[in-house]
């Protein structure tokens, strides 16, 4: 299977996959673009022109942290925490999220 | 909300932002590169690889950077660099305006904190302030009508019962009494309130809690008391104070509970510090009338306040109450005899403001106060026409850069914010210094105004501030937006071209406008500020009919204590013993009431006259001999009191002149009968015609008033010694009440006052009326002057060109300072006729403001207009003398 292009991604769902991401550890970009790829199975390659406008857009909205850290290789990286907002804010969109593919499920599999 | 100022946070930091991100994408890079090599690409292609891997790097930073971007703000910064830049090519300029500024918006920001307290802003935890009102009564009586907020318990009782409009009700009255016991007690400002007057606030006890209704029930309530809550601090370090006594007046209460920090009830100055239920303070009283206050009509004292329902209009509740008082009207004239009917007094209840002075009935000092706020409106207005002046003139010279930037494609929106974004930040510079300006004067003010002792922070009060940065805001768009507007668009091509000879003709109609205005407001101002003057000095000169300043009031305090007649009397003659032996008393008498302070009247009968009540009231007071030495009052004929004047001596009397003139008008008033409290009284002998005295008011139209020896009528209610002091009275205070305290019995106490401080406070409005005008008729005066000063400077520099050519052809230097000087002086009388016109026309209103001062005053419009002249004509003439150097050479060889 060929990697999922961004823009066929459903909207926020890249975000949501940050934060759930987030979850694990604080991770610094590259880690979280890691994650998301070997998790997928390298389906989906998050490109990193998406990633970084939005991690600066969700830190502004408070839901993630960020902090210049040491890497195990010593070098400095800038490291993304979720916030209690953040883990709020991701309950909400994996509900609805599941929800929706219910709703996709049930309208494919009616015909 | 909170994104909003995350990414005001980023705008500010965004270089750093930008930084972080280059860092933070080269750290990616690196890392992509790294997993490049482990994979196996050549080393040469691994950046490559990398670099395509990360997208275009370029995009990503512009895109993430968009996050902390926010255009409006970029063009604002721009604008107020170029602004700052700008003020700092001219710093004169900018110092100027800054200074002119900030003495109208300080002047302004004082007004309205002063203002706002008195006036507007809702007292504190007052619940629902919109829907608590005032009851206001007025009526019409012998003609006059009569408004009050203070009446009767009887009467609270009447319109809480007969009205449905309001859902709570709550009497209370604010005085002075003892507060504490022996030595430590002092003269404290008491609340007296109905238990229901804390339901109208959010208000929790700091500790303890208020009094229930069944503590305030009628004919006495529950002797407790609620501490407001500095005085708990002050007095007992903030400890357990519940169940604790304190005498309260004549009261002993037991302490429930201590009010919030910061409440302060309805008090507008000095509150209460300490609360009791209103019945218990009543329902102590020792008279007759206090015992049945909530049964007869004959006590008017206390105050009302009503919260009105939800859903009724203030209308419905003005009829509801008036109808309520109409009818506890009749009521009360079912069982008094002397009242007019309803139809004559035409009774009207008024639901008004909480405030007393935005009531319907506020007292001169709020007045003037109003007028005083105007006055400094009207400073700002002229500060603003000045800088408006100086734009429009740096306009000007300014015109062949604007007409190269238009022609270089700047907008005029984008001029037009430019002009704002400069006068804005110039005006926030000046609210700075009017914040400044106002903190400092405001203090003093407030002690004036406010009788407030506190220290005030203006910085931390949000509603002033607020007002002093709306006032500037305001500024600053009104003086930036005339130099854009006067731009006019469309001759580009003649300004590029023109030289410094060109505009020496176009005047422009605005700035002329514009000194015109100046010079009008000064005027204005100016009269006004000249008519207080005049009429404190009236006050000033006023002859009262005694001497106030020497004379010291010393008045003795039983706090309730049950002090028989005889006892009374004793204690008055040693007391007036006493004071007679103290050093530096002059001489000394008993009295039964001090004038500005208290006044008595009785039934007065005259042989020959039906009703001597209808010819106007009469008071009179009783006294020892010495009296008419104490006070200075002059014995016109006849003469004063003796010692021989004792009981059981022939009855005798001194009555003023204006009552001998009113009451006898054709014969000679000595010798005359008057019946004194029933006419069935022997005769009371006129013996002595003394000079009129003011007795209350000293606006007060008639004086009729009459003195009778203490010692022939009820020498018991001899209630203060006055003292004449030689030399000053104010620091002899102290001393006399030490003399005199140690004859007090028991809890009883002296305080000794300066008779001066009894009249100071009626002067007051009238002393702050002048202050006031004065300091604000002086700023704009000079305001206006700098204003005349740099247009006519800034004239001068502009025409320099056409100056040199007339002294080239043979203008002298004494012509030229005429031709300047001229022009200036035109505006100035152009400002002195309008600004005459205007005050005038204005006279109507501010002369009930005056002390017999007629405010169309010829003399205070002809000074006024001479200082406007001169002012004028100084203002002028230092640029008129700059002109005469203007050099021909240059004018001639320029362009």
């Amino acid at each position: 299977m060929p990697p999922v292009d961004k823009r066929d991604l459903l909207p926020g769902t890249l975000d949501m996959m940050v934060l759930k991401t987030l979850t694990v550890q604080p991770m610094h970009g590259y880690g979280i673009a890691q994650h998301i790829q070997r998790h997928s199975r390298e389906v989906l390659r998050v490109e990193e022109g998406s990633l970084y406008p939005a991690l600066q857009r969700m830190r502004q909205k408070g839901w993630i942290k960020a902090e210049w850290q040491q890497t195990p290789n010593n070098q400095r990286a800038r490291y993304y925490t979720l916030t209690p907002a953040g883990q709020k804010h991701l309950g909400l969109q994996e509900t609805s999220f599941a929800d929706l593919l219910t709703a996709i499920a049930r309208v494919m599999q009616s015909a | 909300m909170r994104e909003l100022l995350a990414r005001l946070r980023d705008w500010f930091r965004r270089d750093r932002l930008d930084r972080e991100l280059r860092d933070e994408l080269a750290f990616h890079q690196r890392q992509l590169e790294r997993d490049a090599v482990a994979a196996g690409v050549a080393p040469a292609g691994t950046e490559s690889a990398a670099r395509r891997q990360l997208g275009n790097l370029t995009q990503v930073r512009e895109e993430a950077r968009d996050r902390w971007s926010i255009p409006w703000l970029d063009h604002l910064q721009q604008d107020v660099r170029y602004a700052l830049r700008g003020l700092r090519r001219s710093p004169g300029f900018a110092l100027g305006v800054i200074i002119t500024l900030g003495l109208g918006i300080g002047a302004n920001a004082a007004m309205f904190g002063i203002i706002d307290q008195l006036m507007f802003r809702p007292h504190a935890f007052l619940r629902d302030p919109g829907k608590v009102h005032r009851v206001y009564l007025r009526y019409t009586f012998q003609d006059r009508t009569i408004t009050t907020s203070n009446f009767e318990y009887k009467r609270y009782l009447d319109l809480s019962q007969w009205t449905n409009s309001f859902s709570d009700h709550a009497a209370f009255f604010l005085e002075t009494a003892a507060v504490g016991s022996g030595a430590a007690s002092r003269e404290r400002s008491v609340g007296a309130v109905s238990a229901s007057f804390f339901d109208f606030f959010d208000a929790r006890p700091a500790a303890g809690r208020f009094f229930l209704p069944t503590e305030d029930a009628t004919p006495r309530g529950a002797d407790v008391a609620v501490l407001s809550y500095p005085f708990w601090q002050s007095e007992y370090g903030g400890q357990d104070v519940i169940g604790q006594p304190i005498q309260v007046g004549g009261v002993r209460c037991t302490i429930i509970g201590v009010a919030p920090k910061g409440f302060a009830g309805v008090s507008e100055d000095d509150p209460p510090v300490v609360y009791f239920p209103i019945t218990t303070f009543a329902g102590s009283r020792p008279d007759e009338d206090g015992r049945e206050y909530f049964l007869n009509y004959n006590w008017g004292w206390m105050e009302m306040m009503v919260r009105r329902k939800p859903g009724t209009s203030l209308p419905a509740a003005t009829t509801d109450l008036t109808n309520a008082f109409a009818r506890s009207w009749n009521a009360a004239r079912a069982t008094q005899s002397g009242m007019a009917p309803a139809d004559v007094a035409h009774p009207v209840a008024i639901p008004g403001a909480l405030k007393t002075a935005a009531g319907p009935d506020p007292s001169l000092d709020a007045r003037t106060l109003l007028w005083v706020t105007g006055v400094a409106v009207a400073v700002l207005l002229i500060a603003c026409a000045n800088i408006t002046n100086l734009f429009l003139a740096r306009a000007l010279r300014r015109r062949k850069e604007v007409a190269l930037r238009t022609a270089l494609g700047v907008s005029r929106g984008r001029l037009l914010a430019q002009s704002l974004t400069e006068s804005t930040v110039l005006a926030l510079l000046g609210c700075g210094v009017g914040v400044v300006i106002a903190q400092w004067g405001g203090v003093a003010l407030r002690r004036l105004f406010l009788a407030e002792s506190a220290t005030f922070l203006l910085f931390r009060d949000a509603r002033t501030l607020g007002a002093a940065l709306a006032a500037a805001l305001a500024a600053g768009i009104l003086t930036g937006l005339a130099p854009v507007l006067q731009a006019r668009p469309g001759d580009l091509a003649t300004t590029l071209k023109s030289g410094a000879r060109d505009g020496t003709h176009r005047r422009s109609r605005t700035r002329e406008a514009l000194l015109v205005l100046q010079a009008t407001l000064s005027v204005v101002l100016l009269v006004g500020a000249g008519l207080f003057i005049r009429s404190l000095s009236n006050v000033r000169d006023f002859r009262l009919g005694f001497d106030p300043e020497p004379v010291l009031i010393a008045t003795r305090n039983f706090r309730d204590m049950e002090v028989s007649d005889s006892d009374r009397v004793r204690l008055a003659r040693r007391m007036l013993s006493e004071a007679q032996r103290i050093p530096g008393v002059e001489h000394a008498a008993l009295v039964s009431s001090v004038p500005f302070w208290s006044s008595s009247t009785t039934g007065l009968f005259v042989t020959g006259i039906d009703s001597v009540q209808r010819l106007g009231q009469f008071t009179f007071q009783t006294a020892s001999p010495d009296f008419f030495k104490v006070l200075g009052t002059r014995i016109l004929r006849g003469r004063p009191f003796s010692e021989t004047d004792i009981a059981g001596g022939p009855r005798v009397a001194v009555v003023s002149e204006g009552m001998a003139r009113v009451l006898w008008p054709k014969q000679d008033a000595i010798g005359a009968c008057i019946r004194v409290r029933a006419d069935t009284m022997p005769c009371t002998t006129v013996i002595g015609i003394a000079e009129d005295a003011v007795q209350t008011d000293l606006l007060a139209q008639t004086k009729f008033h009459y003195y009778l020896p203490l010692e022939q009528y009820r020498p018991e209610r001899a209630f203060a010694v006055m003292l004449r002091m030689r030399g000053d009275a104010g620091p002899a205070a102290d001393g006399v009440r030490r003399a005199l305290q140690p004859l007090m019995p028991g809890e009883a106490y002296v305080t000794v006052r300066p008779m001066g401080d009894l009249i100071g406070e009626q002067r007051r409005s009238w002393r702050l009326g002048a202050a006031m005008f004065i300091a604000f008729g002086g700023l704009a005066l000079v305001v206006a002057a700098v204003g005349l000063y740099a247009v006519m400077g800034y004239d001068v520099t502009q025409r320099s060109h056409e100056l040199g050519v007339r002294i080239a052809l043979g203008a002298q230097p004494r012509d030229l300072i005429q031709f300047v000087v001229g022009q200036g002086l035109r505006f100035t009388l152009v400002g002195i006729a309008l600004g005459s016109a205007l005050a005038l026309f204005g006279s109507r209103w501010i002369e009930p403001l005056l002390f017999q001062q007629s405010a169309t005053d010829p003399i205070v419009f002809g000074g006024v207009a001479l200082l406007l002249v001169a002012v004028g004509f100084l203002a002028s003439s230092i640029p008129a003398r700059r002109a005469t150097e203007a050099d021909p050479n240059r004018a001639l060889r320029t362009d």
